[in-house]
């Protein structure tokens, strides 16, 4: 079977600039690809510029220069809405907050990216309801946030990422609010999205978490500092 | 996609109730407010309309004695004008009819009862001049007036006072012991602007009242003139002509003060129209002051609210909504918010006003006039006051409204 490639970028730079004709370079010519189904955690110190990278990879954030090509589109100089539009059709997103509406019931979170796509509130309530199942909390869809636990939300998240069947899950670390037990189970459950043919692009620091990744990209400085598989670097001690 | 916004717009703002409670309750006040001074400053209006609505527009009033002269009123007081002098007016050009009057308080009575009341002495066309209509019964004629005929006509507190629920026509009262038969009742005017009882008088002919009630040795001479011109454009020509006439009539030589008064009712009736809608300006300015304080309210209360929204807002771009949507979602919560306020605060202006309308006997008018602009102010209010925090929500980057605590 051919590899599709979902990401690739190029020489991707990124430089703040600031009052008084200060500029902070954080990125610093990034390249890598992703094929189609590959689960990538991206790791660095904070000042590495993995932020930077996640939110110019999920489209929150255009590239100073170079390209990034995102299921064979380049995005890196499409204007606001158009990237809003990319955003809602081709990612998923799962925050390390989690980042529900707290007010609205959960079949209104889940259901929130299609609000954006035109489709229908009972198409929306139906799909969302689809979803909520496959992440196991059937019958919480009225339900709201708060009455949840922290574990329970994030797959409320998770199935809001999943409801506009994304080309790619981004996970900004995902388990970070969890206890060790809740984020193996939200793991877990990423890693069945990877079986099912889903990419995932996630950002930690915790190495345990990264291990349930097939791949590991890692940033220092501004720069690719390690490409390659998850095992190889931390069996080999490369740390 | 609209309903959709609007949707959202609905359930963010019910889900701050007392919030939008209290903010729509400034644009309710201020509607209200706008609503019942309009109708109050109209109320007005109407009650000077109605009130010099008797005394007809092209009306040109004629006193006896100067109005002053250097300051000094000289002949005030004193009989100068006579009903021929009257009579020879009405053959002037551009003069439809004349009337004059003379008065005097008298003691009426009927039976065991007895009233205080103005007597009118003047001619049949004071009736039409002074918007007087008759009841019952019938008015007195030309014929009546040459032949000082004991005839009377009742206003509608005299009726009362006097007979009661009795029919008068027909019945004799007497006025300082003298008979008179009553021929007619006049249809009730209310109080006049300054709350005076206009119905509080008895009409009779001028020829009968100095004849029999107010015995004078210049039994011609009359108190007041009344000189109704054709059309209200003709009143400075005809007041010229008038005052040539009387000059010539009264020998008066080139030198000599006016010994009579020329006034132009029309002038003084568009002067205190023109108080009247100032008064409605005046009150509609200081209730606007109340809405422009309403909608500052809502300008504020959305300002927060996108702050407080901002991680909101983030996670709603994030998650594929475009600018446009953001905007309009604030915009739409602001409109909804102005708009349920100014329908609460029309049904209250119309309703408070109707009840003060009822308790203070007067007919209230609400204008569709009123409404539309209500409706419209509300709308503008709400966009006015929603699009700036609507432009700040939709300018929120998104990595930092998501960063936002």
């Amino acid at each position: 079977m051919k590899k599709t490639t979902v990401v690739s970028v190029k020489d991707l730079k990124k430089t703040y600039f600031m009052s008084g004709g200060l500029s902070q370079e954080v990125l610093k010519g990034v390249s890598f690809e992703i094929d189609a189904g590959n689960f990538v955690a991206i790791m660095g110190h904070s000042g590495s510029g993995k932020s930077t990278l996640m939110n110019t990879l999920g489209c929150l954030d255009r590239p100073t220069s170079g390209k990034y090509i995102l299921a064979e589109k380049e995005v890196s100089k499409l204007s606001d809405d158009a990237l809003a539009s990319v955003r809602g059709q081709t990612l998923g997103f799962v925050f390390q907050n989690f980042n529900l509406l707290m007010k609205r019931t959960i079949a209104d979170n889940v259901s929130l990216p299609l609000l954006y796509q035109g489709i229908s509130k009972k198409e929306c309530y139906e799909r969302a309801c689809q979803m909520i199942k496959k992440v196991g909390l059937d019958g919480y869809a009225d339900r709201i946030p708060s009455q949840l636990s922290g574990g329970m939300q994030q797959r409320v998240a998770i199935a809001r990422a999943l409801i506009n069947h994304p080309k790619i899950i981004l996970a900004d670390e995902p388990t970070g609010n969890l206890d060790s037990q809740t984020s193996d189970e939200i793991m877990g459950m990423f890693q069945e999205l990877n079986d099912e043919g889903i990419t995932i692009i996630l950002v930690t620091h915790e190495p345990d978490v990264a291990m349930y990744a097939k791949r590991l990209i890692r940033i220092a400085d501004g720069v690719v500092e390690y490409d390659g598989s998850v095992k190889d670097y931390f069996v080999k001690g490369n740390k | 996609m609209f309903k959709r916004i609007f949707g959202e717009a609905w359930i963010s703002i019910a889900s701050y109730k007392l919030r939008t409670f209290l903010t729509t309750l400034g644009i309710m006040i201020g509607v209200a407010a706008v609503v019942l001074m309009v109708a109050v400053g109209q109320t007005v209006q109407n009650v000077i309309d109605e009130s010099f609505a008797s005394m007809g527009g092209n009306l040109l009033i004629v006193l006896p004695g100067a109005s002053s002269s250097g300051g000094v009123r000289t002949a005030m007081g004193r009989w100068t004008v006579s009903r021929q002098d009257m009579d020879a007016i009405k053959t002037l050009k551009d003069v439809q009819t004349t009337s004059y009057a003379s008065m005097a308080g008298v003691q009426a009575v009927y039976g065991k009862n007895n009233w205080s009341v103005n007597v009118t002495g003047t001619t049949p066309d004071y009736l039409s001049v002074g918007n007087w209509e008759i009841e019952r019964g019938i008015a007195f004629t030309d014929r009546d007036l040459k032949s000082a005929a004991s005839y009377v006509l009742l206003g509608q507190t005299v009726v009362d006072e006097l007979f009661g629920l009795e029919n008068p026509v027909g019945k004799t009262i007497r006025l300082q012991n003298i008979p008179f038969m009553v021929i007619g009742t006049l249809k009730s005017k209310g109080p006049g602007l300054t709350g005076d009882d206009q119905d509080n008088l008895i009409l009779m002919p001028f020829t009968t009242l100095r004849q029999k009630i107010r015995g004078s040795r210049q039994p011609q001479m009359i108190n007041i003139g009344f000189v109704k011109v054709e059309t209200e454009d003709k009143l400075d020509a005809v007041m010229q002509r008038v005052s040539y006439l009387l000059r010539a009539r009264h020998h008066l030589k080139e030198m000599d003060e006016d010994d009579f008064t020329i006034r132009n009712m029309a002038e003084l009736v568009a002067q205190v129209k023109k108080v009247g809608f100032y008064l409605s300006l005046l009150l509609g300015a200081i209730a606007s002051i109340s809405l422009i304080v309403g909608s500052i309210g809502i300008m504020n209360m959305m300002l927060v609210s996108v702050t407080e929204r901002t991680r909101e807002i983030g996670i709603r771009k994030a998650l594929g909504a475009p600018n446009k949507w953001i905007m309009t979602q604030f915009l739409v919560e602001s409109i909804l918010i102005s708009f349920m306020g100014s329908f609460m605060g029309l049904v209250l202006g119309i309703g408070v006003s109707q009840i003060g309308g009822a308790i203070f006997d007067k007919n209230v008018p609400i204008s569709v006039w009123t409404v539309v602009v209500s409706v419209s102010v509300a709308i503008i209010v709400g966009v006015l006051s929603g699009i700036f925090p609507a432009i700040k929500a939709m300018k929120l980057d998104p990595i930092e409204a998501l960063r936002y605590q």
